[in-house]
């Protein structure tokens, strides 16, 4: 049988050997690729020399923990699901009310010497709680509606928290997750509709009284980046200068002039996707979208193909968390968005955004491994 | 084949696909706009970088030098450190002054009016918040510079004179344009569809480092030393540093070019000094060439105090000063001729027929007119005189009698031939034509007809006939040389082509020019003549012919008429008589004429001294040998003809 064939070739090198390796390529690909990119965006400021070594060495140590993380059977991630997320919530918490400040925000919180982002952490720990919750529901038979309530629930305390802080741009990622997560496990498409219609009922009314002046401002600038050339909308006006003119082909690498005469701010973190598009042009975003996509592809295939529900949800819901970050980043870059401070995954510089966006893949990869692995009713192995 | 899961009735295909198919359609919206900017933009986005990295930065053209006869600089550049500041890289300007004077004092009325003027110029000229820094406090504000924005420390070349004074009149000076010059240089220009123009024209002229000649040589040929403005391109980076600068020929400000004088800067210093505390002026030029190897005046200003802007007080002591310092006396100072006259009085007369070198005037020391009684200054008298004689010992019985035959239209014309009454083009601002008076000029100024009794006073050059010092040198090289064509005065050796000033008649043949010359030798170097110690310049036996003259002040009056004349010493020096001299040397092979003019020197004995040293000088200097430039025939616009 199936089952006890995937269990008798459950050695470890046979692991190693159905690891997607198609998807962990392309990932490896845009790792190497944001290096290279990353060295282009820096190379005309001295004090930004290391960065792309020191990028290319979080990107190895990333691997490793892909890796480590990936071969951990999928009950193990079930198991720890629940205590992920109130370690993270009661961490959160902690971040209200003992938070380091940062840039306005109280995002950080120091432990000893280690300073955690828990929000970063919390959107790995809310999509593992939630599979794990629509998980057991779904042994009970077909979920009624109650059980969304508390999926609700679930969702709704991180974002608020994350929301106070305030990010803007994680909160909505977490919301977004969840959400995900709650069509997944099979909300009503009725449901849905109603859910999209009153959120963009309920939007100006946000707007207006739950946004700060400055994301306010944010909002504005996005639509009309001249409405402040100097300020935010410089940003934006910059970074799409630097898209546009990098036209069909690009300027070359190393010769787009917006990117090296240092004309976007942030061009070396979240706005590194000027980088790409001046200097590989259109032809160059075309190509990072189109690996993008596969590796969604990819990772929605191996959620289609999980036994248990879990996997499914993980996978599916890993992900839509990834791919959050990529549709927010380039839409922000280009204009389309407000800048809401999501970097690109594996190019942008940076470390925890790397760090979650491989556990995401490490979860993916676990949810392929078991793909066949019945999970019992509470979710553990 | 049916999918074995754990996930019941939910289709869990459906919900992966609808979710694939949600990433596609927000991929797609986001392709869009990449295509939107990256294909149907990209020429406007192009365009936008290429605007975001080049600044167009006004380009003050490097002005051209001047040059005397021998190469020696009379214009030149010198190295300057200066600080400015954009207005469009100042965040806050006022603390920046404030830094910057921690380092460099800025009084606070200076800053009051830096401030202002940020706020009244366009952002891309950049204000000069001090010039000319001692190399101390450059180094202490560059290694400050991190905390100045927007500040920029640069080496500039600031106009010097090196040989200052001396050529205060000839050379000028430069200045920063005033609003009149800028109206002046946009005159014409149609302010829609000449924008660019205007701006750059703009851009230069207000930069702190441009400067336009304000007077003399620097005025005058302003075009030439000045090159044209242009753009320089850099590209920037987004803190505004400077990458590089973009080879741009085209938009490139043209180099001003060179001017070489035919004057000797040596000769030039050595008239000044002979001048001592007299005021005057004195030329020297070649008889053969026309060169102009001396135009001196004196007292002179220091022309460096100018190129800063020179306070209102020093401005003030200088105009108000009453041996006008500021007045280029030598150009454009009038002076009636006096006695130097009289050989072209004596020359009409021989040409015309109305005398010959044997014919005797009896001079008793008085002519009678009408009833007038006009005095020699002789009051002895000088008895039976010829020209030769007349000319020897100046006797002005003679040439009021030469005078009257010839009648005032004769003369003026002689005078014309000579060259007075002519204002020159040499290159520079300035030049005075004097007055050669005849009838219709008298009535045109006067409104009166001419009286016969001025036509005497004309025969002594006295009287309306007023000439500048260097128509005096023009004239006495004329005398010198003669010989059909009528030598031009020249001062600028290598430059720009310089319209021709007009001539006018003919001077006669040698036949009498000899007897004029003759003359001359004798008032130098024959017993009676007026100036007997300046026959001999003191430079291998070289020997001068020339001619005294002296310029009443005053009109005398009847009284003293009747008494004599009041010794000059006596007098105010305001009211004293100006002592002239011309001459040229050596007399039987003509180099050199010379022209003197010493204000209120009493006679003309405080003149020839001067010319005779001077003389002296330019042999012993060889002042008029061939020049260290090439004498190339080009247009204005530097095109060889």
């Amino acid at each position: 049988m199936a089952n006890s064939f995937a269990q008798t070739n459950d050695d470890v090198l046979s692991r190693i050997f159905r690891l997607p390796w198609i998807m962990i390529l392309i990932i490896l690909g845009l790792g190497i690729f944001g290096v290279a990119v990353l060295y282009s965006a820096t190379i005309t400021n001295t004090q930004e020399a290391g960065l792309p070594a020191q990028h290319a060495v979080r990107l190895g140590i990333a691997f490793v923990f892909l890796f480590v993380l990936a071969m951990t059977p999928l009950g193990f991630w079930s198991a720890i699901s629940y205590t992920l997320y109130f370690g993270a919530l009661l961490l959160l918490v902690g971040v209200e009310f003992f938070g380091a400040t940062g840039g306005g925000a109280q995002r950080w919180l120091d432990i000893g010497p280690i300073r955690v982002q828990p929000s970063e952490f919390m959107k790995l720990a809310l999509l593992l709680a939630l599979a794990r919750f629509y998980h057991q529901q779904r042994a009970h038979g077909d979920i009624k509606f109650y059980p969304h309530l508390i999926a609700i629930v679930m969702i709704a305390a991180p974002v608020g928290l994350v929301f106070r802080q305030p990010d803007l741009g994680t909160s909505l990622m977490l919301a977004a997750t969840g959400t995900a997560v709650m069509f997944f496990a099979g909300l009503r498409y009725w449901i849905i509709i109603l859910g999209i219609v009153s959120v963009v009922l309920t939007a100006p009314v946000a707007y207006f009284y739950v946004l700060q002046d400055y994301q306010r401002e944010r909002v504005l600038t996005a639509i009309d980046p001249s409405r402040d050339p100097l300020g935010a909308g410089y940003q934006i006006q910059q970074a799409e200068i630097a898209i546009g003119s990098g036209g069909y082909e690009g300027r070359g690498y190393l010769q787009g002039t917006q990117s090296q005469l240092d004309y976007i701010p942030e061009q070396h973190t979240d706005f590194i996707f000027t980088v790409i598009a001046e200097e590989f042009g259109f032809v160059g975003s075309l190509g990072l979208l189109a690996a993008w996509m596969s590796v969604f592809a990819l990772g929605l295939i191996i959620a289609s193909r999980s036994r248990s529900h879990f996997g499914y949800l993980a996978a599916s819901g890993a992900v839509v968390t990834v791919a959050f970050y990529v549709f927010v980043n380039i839409g922000m870059v280009s204009g389309m968005l407000p800048v809401v401070g999501v970097p690109m995954p594996l190019i942008s510089y940076g470390g925890t955004a790397m760090l979650t966006v491989m556990a995401a893949f490490a979860v993916i990869c676990a949810v392929n491994l078991d793909r066949d692995r019945h999970l019992s009713v509470s979710g553990l192995f | 084949m049916k999918r074995r899961s754990d996930s019941g009735e939910l289709d869990v295909t459906r919900r992966l696909i609808i979710a694939g198919a949600a990433g596609g359609l927000v991929a797609g919206g986001l392709l869009a706009r990449l295509v939107n900017l990256q294909l149907m933009n990209q020429e406007e986005f192009e365009a936008r970088a290429l605007d975001n990295q080049i600044s167009l930065v006004p380009g003050v053209p490097r002005r051209g030098l001047i040059y005397d006869r021998f190469g020696e600089p009379l214009a030149t550049h010198r190295t300057s450190w200066n600080v400015y500041a954009a207005r469009e890289d100042l965040a806050n300007l006022e603390a920046t002054l404030d830094r910057i004077s921690d380092i460099v004092e800025i009084s606070d009325e200076r800053k009051r009016r830096l401030l202002e003027n940020f706020r009244r110029e366009y952002s891309f000229i950049p204000v000069s918040i001090l010039s000319d820094l001692t190399y101390e406090q450059f180094t202490q504000l560059s290694v400050r510079r991190p905390e100045l924005p927007g500040v920029t420390i640069e080496a500039s070349q600031a106009r010097s004179y090196p040989r200052g004074r001396d050529f205060a009149h000839v050379v000028g000076y430069v200045a920063r344009a005033n609003q009149s010059e800028i109206d002046a240089a946009l005159d014409g220009l149609d302010p829609e569809t000449d924008r660019a123009r205007i701006s750059r024209i703009q851009g230069v002229l207000k930069h702190p480092n441009m400067r336009v000649g304000r007077l003399g040589v620097e005025r005058e040929l302003d075009d030439w030393l000045g090159g044209t403005p242009g753009n320089y391109r850099y590209v920037r980076n987004a803190q505004g540093r400077t990458i590089q600068r973009l080879d741009d020929d085209e938009n490139a400000p043209k180099p001003g070019r060179d001017v070489h004088l035919t004057i000797d800067a040596d000769l030039q210093r050595a008239a000044i000094e002979l001048f001592g505390d007299q005021t005057g002026a004195a030329v020297v030029m070649d008889v053969e060439t026309g060169d102009i190897l001396t135009l001196a005046s004196n007292p002179t200003y220091d022309p460096n105090d100018f190129v800063n802007g020179i306070s209102s007080a020093d401005y003030s002591a200088l105009r108000e000063d009453e041996r006008s310092p500021l007045y280029h006396k030598a150009y454009d100072g009038l002076y009636p001729p006096g006695s130097t006259f009289k050989m072209i009085v004596g020359g009409a007369a021989l040409r015309a027929g109305l005398t010959t070198p044997n014919e005797t005037v009896y001079c008793p020391g008085h002519y009678d007119f009408g009833n007038r009684r006009f005095h020699c200054w002789q009051r002895r008298g000088h008895g039976n005189v010829n020209l030769h004689e007349a000319i020897q010992k100046s006797c002005d019985v003679y040439f009021y009698e030469i005078a009257r035959r010839l009648g005032p239209e004769r003369i003026a014309e002689e005078a014309k031939a000579y060259g007075l009454g002519v204002s020159y083009e040499l290159g520079m601002t300035g030049g005075a034509a004097g007055v050669v008076p005849n009838d219709n000029w008298k009535r045109g100024r006067f409104n009166e007809p001419w009286y016969d009794g001025e036509t005497l006073n004309y025969g002594i050059g006295q009287g309306y006939l007023t000439v500048s010092p260097l128509q005096l040198a023009v004239m006495t090289s004329r005398l010198a040389i003669g010989d059909g064509s009528q030598v031009m005065p020249r001062m600028v050796g290598s430059g720009p082509i310089i319209p021709p000033s007009p001539v006018y008649g003919s001077l006669p043949g040698h036949n009498i020019l000899d007897h004029l010359r003759s003359g001359m030798f004798a008032v130098t170097s024959e017993t009676g003549g007026t100036a007997l110690r300046a026959g001999d310049i003191g430079f291998e036996g070289i020997r001068m012919s020339g001619k005294t003259g002296t310029a009443q002040v005053r009109v005398i009056s009847a009284a003293e008429r009747a008494t004599g004349v009041i010794d000059n010493a006596d007098l105010p020096r305001r009211l004293r008589d100006h002592g002239l001299f011309v001459g040229f040397a050596p007399y039987d092979n003509p180099k050199y004429a010379v022209s003197v003019v010493v204000e209120h020197g009493g006679g003309s004995s405080s003149a020839y001294p001067i010319a005779r040293d001077l003389m002296r000088e330019a042999f012993v200097r060889n002042s008029g040998r061939a020049g260290s430039y090439e004498i190339a025939a080009v247009d204005r616009d530097g095109e060889s003809i």
